[in-house]
């Protein structure tokens, strides 16, 4: 909403200037046209930015207590069922024993543990979205079975063959995923795949070890980081970054205004 | 000393992994007392995961978690519960650690009540071993000063 209107007033001030030059073309009093126009453009701008500022002045003040309290608590209590569900479902797994006493027992352990726990268990996951998460995690643990018997007969014949045609490098790329459990989804399923390991991560940037070129190019041509991309959604981040593109344009038009 | 890791694959997993780490030293615990398991082994586990929170994210965070107040508390707390269901068994007449006199109490049949106060005694160990594990890794990672002066 406030990123549109924004755009709109970037659009309106840039035409109003447009016009006002091509006004001013050959006529004596130019400079006060183009002044004109300058202060139109910028006034427009300004109340725009005065628009959106006030909004969201107004929702801080008015909504933020109301909105951040019940979001924290939402958060914390969804966090608590949903970490106390998944441990209940590992104890009946490993329990296997289904008589009111055990079942009682491993709801008086999951409420302690996820009661413990339950910050560290989903401490970067925005509200709303856990069960989206694991519903795409689970359908994307096939995929990479597949990859990892697929990786597993490739590095044997390569093994096995007498010549043994290895090549082994470091790869070393930028990656477009943003939060540390996308980046560990992404480095763990590397290092399960044969042939490549990944080595580090420092601030986004991989270092993945390969054992030959096709390994190496298909890690390169970044299935695996679209489909973790698109586990934990952060193929939205394109939004983020049409708001951070406006407001640097906005910024530039000010100074050049 | 110890310093909290910066690998982010080790943070990551870590945090991941101690809530199911907890949850199996609670069920090894729960079912010592038909199975392989028991106060001991489960106590181990659970002092385990939090040596792990402890290596990977360093003595502050891990404070928040779990205080040294609190296991000294816990420790004393597992042996309190041991010698407790003891000495209950001796003022209803029957030798220390005889649980079959606890059916009086617990109004179930003394087979059963053998099995509560086995589990009742799996219990208090696991917490003493528990607490007493950590705080052996505690002290020693921290050198023994006092928590005011580690600077991480």
């Amino acid at each position: 909403m406030e990123v549109t209107l924004l755009i709109q007033a970037t659009d309106d001030s840039f035409r109003i200037l447009e016009d006002a030059r091509n006004q001013a073309k050959g006529l004596l009093d130019s400079a006060r046209i183009l002044e004109d126009a300058r202060k139109q453009a910028k006034g427009l701008l300004d109340s725009t930015v005065g628009v959106t500022s006030e909004t969201r002045q107004m929702e801080k003040q008015k909504i933020q207590t109301i909105f951040q309290g019940a979001q924290e608590t939402k958060s914390g209590f969804q966090n608590f069922i949903v970490t106390f569900s998944l441990l209940f479902v590992f104890w009946v797994l490993l329990s296997g024993k289904f008589d009111m006493f055990h079942l009682t027992i491993g709801v008086i352990c999951s409420i302690v543990v996820a009661h413990l726990t339950h910050d560290l268990l989903f401490a970067n996951v925005r509200v709303g979205e856990t069960m989206v998460i694991v519903r795409r995690f689970i359908i994307y643990i096939p995929w990479l079975i597949y990859q990892i018997i697929r990786a597993n007969i490739y590095v044997a014949c390569l093994a096995l063959s007498p010549r043994m045609p290895i090549d082994p490098h470091v790869l070393r790329f930028r990656t477009k995923l943003e939060s540390d459990i996308s980046w560990v989804t992404l480095a763990n399923s590397i290092t399960l795949t044969p042939g490549t390991i990944t080595m580090d991560i420092k601030d986004g940037e991989f270092f993945v070890h390969a054992l030959d070129k096709r390994v190496a190019d298909d890690l390169h041509a970044g299935e695996m980081e679209d489909r973790v991309a698109h586990i934990f959604m952060e193929a939205d981040h394109i939004y983020i970054q049409d708001a951070l593109d406006v407001a640097r344009i906005y910024v530039e038009l000010r100074k050049w205004v | 000393m110890i310093r909290s890791s910066e690998d982010i694959i080790i943070r990551t997993v870590s945090r991941v992994l101690v809530p199911f780490i907890q949850l199996f030293a609670l069920y090894v615990i729960a079912h010592g007392h038909y199975s392989p398991g028991g106060g001991f082994q489960g106590g181990v586990i659970l002092g385990a995961s939090l040596v792990l929170l402890l290596i990977t994210y360093g003595p502050r965070e891990t404070r928040k978690h779990i205080s040294e107040k609190s296991v000294t508390v816990f420790s004393s707390l597992g042996v309190l519960i041991y010698s407790g269901i003891g000495f209950i068994c001796l003022l209803l007449l029957g030798n220390y650690l005889d649980y079959g006199k606890l059916s009086g109490l617990l109004h179930v049949a003394p087979a059963e009540a053998r099995s509560l106060g086995i589990l009742g005694i799996e219990i208090g160990v696991g917490i003493t071993v528990m607490a007493i594990m950590f705080s052996i890794f505690f002290d020693i990672s921290s050198g023994g000063k006092p928590p005011e002066d580690e600077k991480e």
